[in-house]
Order: C-alpha cells, then structure tokens, then sequence
C-alpha cells in the first residue's frame, strides 16, 4: 500500500477531531456572545425572555439536556410548557449506569448492572469543559455537586501492541523523552548556526535557554541520563530519607525508539481546547444534571411517550405520541410552537410536514458509532498496584481508551473503570458483538496493559450507542461540506418547529452544543411568539 | 512497509501514525486512494475488513444495527429488516443505499477527500456486491439475479 492511500482519509484536523471528540468553539462562543453569555471572563447568565405572550405555549420533544434547558428556561418566561420524551426518565444521552440499572439494547439484550453501590460509568458524555459556560451555569443553579474531572495522567499509561515489546510505557516518560530528544536536536541546529537566517543573535540565546529547560537538556544541551531528566521522566530509584534515601536516575529511551514508537501521538490530547484542565464531573455521575432538570421541572415531562408524528399548520403543532407502557392507542398533544430535540437518526424516520431544506437537512446526516464499556474489579488495582490516581491511558488495540475513576481513591471494596471507548470503525465492529463478547473482549485487551484485569474482573456493563434505542448513534457526524449545504436550515424555523441539540451546534457530542442550541432556538422562538402576539 | 519511513508526506505519516497511536487498524483507509493516483485493482484489496467474503462482512459492520438476524430493532426509531422487505427487490437500490448511505445510514464508499470525525468504513466494489448479493439471498429473501462488482462499479460514475 503507497502512502497516498491514507492521504485521501483523513485530514490532520479530522484526526484531532477523532482523538479528541472536539471542535473549533469560536462559532459557538459568537452565538453565546449574540446572547450575552460568554464574552466576558465572567459568565453574565442566561436571556431573560419573558414575559411570554399571555397563553402561549410550546411543547418540547425529548428530555435531554437541549430540552430540559428549553423547558426550563421558556417556562420561566411564563410560557405553557409540555415536554415528551421516549425514555422513562431524563438526560437523553446525558446518563449514567449505575448497579441495580437495567439496561436493554436494540435487538432485545438486556444487561443488568451489578456494580457495587456507588460506582458507576457514564456511557455518554463524561466530562465538563470549564469554558462551557452554558452547562456548568445549570450545575451551579440547580446545585449540582462538581468535582475535578482528570485528563491527564503523567502516570497513566500509553500503549503500542507494536513498540516496546507492547509492555506500556508511563505517560511521563513517553513525553519527557519525546520532548527531550526534540530539544536536544533544536538546539544542536541552532548552536550550529543553521537557524541564523531565521533565528537572531538575540533570540538565539534565549531560544537555547528554552529548549534546555523545556526539554530537560544538560549544560551541553545534551538530553541524557541525570538529574534533569529523571526530574521530568521520573528516576530508577525515587529519592527518600536515611541512609537509603539517595535517588537513582532513570534511563532516557533513545530518539530512535520514542519515534518509531509513535505513542507521541496521544500526548497532546490534554492540549486539546476542550481537553485542557480544568475539566469537571457532576459528584455522582453525569445524570445528576438530568435528575436536578427533572426535579425542577416536575410533571410538564412526560415521559414514556414515543413520538410517531409531528404536524404544524398555521394555527399550532400538533405531535402524536403513543404511551410505550400502554401501547396501541395514538396520544395527541397541541401547542403554538414546537422545540424538537430528537436525535436526526430518530427525528428523519418521523412524518414532519416542514419544508425541503430543512427536510433534506435532518435526512443528511448520519451518526457516529461509538462505544463504552464498564469494567468493575474486585479491587483499584490501579490504584493500589500502578499508582493511577483518575486520567486515561491510550492502547492501540480497539479498546482504545482505559479512564480510571477520578473518584472515590483509595475506596475499600470494588471499583468501576471505563475498560474501553472506542469510535469509527473499530466500533461497528464491536457493536455487531453481543454485549458478553465486547465485555469479553474488553477484558482480553485491557490486559496487555493491566495484567491484572484476568484476576480481578467481576462483571461489566457494554453500551453501542447505534445499540441505544433512544438515540440510534452517539452524535452528528457532520462533514465540512455537509454543513456548508445544511447546517444553517438545519437550525432555522420552520413555521413553528425548530431543532435543537448537539445536532444543531457547532460542538458536536458536547453537553455546551445542546445547551447553546436550546438557548439560541428558544431566545428566535420568543421573538416570533412576540410577534404573533402582537398581531393577534 | 512502514508508511512513517516516508519522507515524502509528512502529514502523512502524523495520520498513520496517530491512527496507530489510536488503534485504527493502517488499513483502514486503503481504498481511500488519493484521486489523482491511478486506479488500483480493488478487487484485491480487502481494505479494513480484511476479507470480501459478504456474510462476514454483513456479520462484522451490518449486523451492529440491522442485526444478525437481518430483521433489524425498533425503539425511538428504527433499523429496517431485510425480511420481506419489498426494498430488496432491486439489488440496485441496496447497493446504492450502501455506496451513498441514507439518513442515519452511513456511506461505505463516500466521496474521497470528505471530512469525518471518524475514519469510515471504506467497501470496495466486490464487498458491496457480496454484501447485496448476501442480504437479497439470506433472511427469507431468495432473489435469483446478483449483483456484480461490475455493476456497483457502474452505478459510481466519477469513480475513478
């Protein structure tokens, strides 16, 4: 195979994309900002829209996050609000598996969660930018309890099947001697004057001052075995106290080896404007932010209602439900406007009489395949043996992902990990498995990097998300040229129905992109409703 | 051979590597041939999925939403059976739907150079055929007349 073929695949920024499960923010902050929300460092809070035309109403299809931000804050404005939603309880894909959870995919196999009390894996988003203003607002004022979510882990691991005999190498080292043997070449080439056309005089002592404190280099510009390494790489033999207490420098990995390695390459995912720390959790799980909406909110949701039709003429929106716990007869509900936050893999099956663009654009889209398992031992190995304290470590088998609990350290007992999160087509391929055979194979993986798992595994919970059977995907798989055709009429009103969720945003898979959806749809649906009203 | 001995592409070789960094199989992309180099005989190349064979395919990618059994699920929504479905008729009409996907229904043989989160899955013109020719042979269906790869290939015009 010729190294053109892979060019065609994929660009560098899909790639981040992909490692990252990120997107450019400036169009998203440029819509916050239309709002009044996040210009400023500080975060001003939300639209105040009322009052609402006396009587007018909406009805908000689903209760994930975009809908239970439609729904609370337009019924704050004093609008008449009904919300329906497919599951028996809220969040969507905001959700959380925890022991006693029974969960029930696509194709009839239900799993029972048999954590232990406490623990639990969040199958769907799992962490709290903090610059998504817009979701941690909700947090702050329906008292959801944060704690720190960790990205980065310098002890975690990063594993190659392919390099180092597939023994994984800390995440410490890999990057200390990736910086390192980086430094040490820069300041060769500019020690050698063959930057001088590009690099002044001035600058060039100072660029050398820098390369030999960023990378770790001796007094000769040298990366190699001392103090100042180990002091980045970690030593043979800490440091300590008495007569033993004399610390050991560890070996650097030759340039060479570091390179071929590649695990250079999941190194700079803390880097990534969504990934960098900060980053939050809800105390609990995610679907604490759900339960505090759905607290809140109180009996306007009704769950357990499956939408077959949606169908707006000039006088309001008329959506036919079916009760899925008592099945057969057909349900209406009325209202002067309509929120639609159903997933696009679900909302383009439905009968929607909107017009062509925005009926092209809710077919153009497909979504992402992904997946997350649950692994609970019967002890934080990690923990205890490998000194893993939260973070992810990156494998290159399908697994891909190990996420340790940023919880909960040092708990007796059981504890729960992410054992795999997986994406494109490594993920189709285990959602075609049966969820036994991905825990299965979950567990065979994650044992080339903790030998641990064979001992120690207790059970574990699988979810495929095109498996999920109220969201049929994980997120938009918007291209570029997708959304240069769609997005715009994706988001637009239609009459009187307009989408919202992290379809209709600019972060895909985020929390923030559903909220900023809701919060731009809902500030349009006020100006139209004021409009009516005022003709009326 | 290693794709990150190439001195020629280094963008190149930052994807290669970061899709073995992330444990996307190299090939995964093999049919994702630059638009201007020739044509190469995907015949023989079995790209991501590593055989042509259509039940394991089906088996492997298909089944993830219209299930093993080929009846498909229903939920909030649905993913269509293939059992007794009149849409099976036309072995064209199934090849398109996977050549161009469909709604929530992914292409395996999109345009070249399109942006993806993801890598997708790439099906050459003998997979798809296998693919068709599987499902319109299997889960009650019992259709007479295959399709070639030939004929998926005719039904991509700009393929090179």
């Amino acid at each position: 195979m010729d190294s053109g073929a892979i060019r065609g695949a994929m660009t560098r920024r899909q790639l981040l994309r992909m490692v990252g499960m990120t997107a450019g923010s400036a169009v998203m902050y440029q819509a916050m900002t239309s709002l009044g929300l996040a210009a400023e460092t500080h975060y001003k809070g939300r639209p105040q829209l009322g009052p609402a035309p006396k009587g007018a109403s909406v009805l908000v299809l689903g209760a994930g996050i975009a809908g239970l931000v439609t729904a609370l804050e337009l019924r704050k404005a004093g609008y008449q609000v009904q919300v329906l939603e497919y599951n028996a309880k809220a969040g969507g894909r905001n959700w959380t598996l925890r022991g006693g959870d029974t969960y029930t995919e696509l194709g009839g196999e239900a799993q029972q969660c048999r954590f232990d009390k406490g623990l639990y894996i969040n199958p769907g988003p799992w962490r709290l930018p903090h610059h998504h203003h817009g979701i941690l607002s909700y947090c702050r004022e329906l008292g959801v309890q944060l704690e720190n979510f960790v990205q980065v882990n310098h002890n975690a691991y990063l594993h190659s099947s392919k390099a180092f005999g597939g023994k994984p190498q800390r995440y410490r080292t890999v990057k200390a001697d990736y910086h390192g043997h980086i430094a040490e070449l820069l300041a060769k080439v500019t020690s050698e004057g063959k930057l001088d056309a590009v690099v002044s005089k001035e600058d060039k002592e100072k660029l050398l001052g820098s390369l030999q404190w960023w990378g770790a280099l001796d007094d000769k510009y040298s990366y190699k075995k001392g103090y100042d390494s180990s002091d980045r790489r970690g030593f043979a033999k800490d440091g300590g106290g008495g007569l033993t207490g004399k610390p050991e420098f560890s070996d650097p990995v030759g340039l060479h080896d570091v390179i071929d390695s590649e695990l250079w390459g999941s190194l700079p995912m803390g880097d990534l404007y969504d990934m960098q720390s900060s980053l939050l959790q809800p105390v609990g799980g995610m679907d604490m932010i759900a339960q505090a909406f759905a607290r809140e909110l109180g009996g306007i949701i009704r769950y357990q209602s499956k939408v077959t039709q949606i169908h707006q003429d000039s006088s309001g929106v008329v959506v036919s439900y079916q009760d899925t716990a008592a099945p057969g007869g057909t349900l209406t509900a009325k209202a002067d406007w309509c929120v639609c936050t159903i997933p696009l893999s679900i909302l383009s099956q439905l009968p929607m009489n909107v017009g062509a663009p925005m009926t092209a654009a809710i077919s153009a889209v497909n979504y992402a395949s992904a997946i997350k398992i649950g692994l609970q031992f019967k002890r934080r190995f990690w923990e205890e043996d490998d000194h893993i304290y939260g973070g992810i470590s990156y494998t290159d088998l399908p697994i891909s992902n190990i996420s340790y609990p940023a919880t909960g350290y040092h708990s007796p007992g059981k504890g729960v990990l992410l054992g795999a999160y997986l994406w494109g087509p490594n993920a189709m391929k285990m959602t075609s498995m049966s969820p036994a055979e991905r825990i299965r194979a979950a567990v065979e993986q994650g044992a080339q990097i903790h030998p641990q798992y064979p001992a120690e595994f207790d059970n574990g919970m699988a979810v495929a998300w095109h498996r999920v059977p109220h969201a049929m995907g994980c997120f938009a798989l918007w291209t570029d040229a997708k959304r240069e055709e769609h997005y715009n009429n994706l988001c637009a009103f239609d009459g009187r129905i307009v989408l919202a969720g992290e379809h209709a945003s600019y972060l895909p898979a985020w929390q923030e992109g559903a909220v900023t959806s809701a919060l731009d749809a809902i500030g349009r649906l006020h100006q139209r409703a004021l409009a009516e009203g005022a003709k009326a | 051979m290693s794709l990150l001995k190439s001195k020629r592409l280094p963008r190149t070789m930052l994807l290669l590597a970061m899709l073995v960094a992330l444990g996307m199989p190299a090939v995964a992309a093999d049919n994702a041939a630059d638009p201007k180099a020739p044509a190469k005989p995907v015949a023989e190349d079995t790209g991501m999925m590593g055989t042509n064979d259509g039940e394991k395919i089906y088996q492997q990618i298909c089944a993830g939403c219209h299930m093993k059994d080929g009846r498909g699920a229903t939920g909030a929504g649905s993913y269509p059976s293939f059992a007794g479905s009149a849409n099976m008729a036309s072995s064209r009409y199934v090849a398109i739907t996977m050549l161009t996907g469909r709604r929530n229904m992914p292409a395996f043989a999109p345009p070249r150079r399109n942006e993806f989160y993801f890598p997708p899955v790439w099906l050459n013109d003998v997979q798809v055929a296998n693919v068709v020719n599987y499902i319109r042979s299997n889960f009650g269906n019992n259709y007479p007349d295959p399709i070639t790869a030939d004929d998926v290939r005719a039904l991509q015009p700009d393929k090179k």
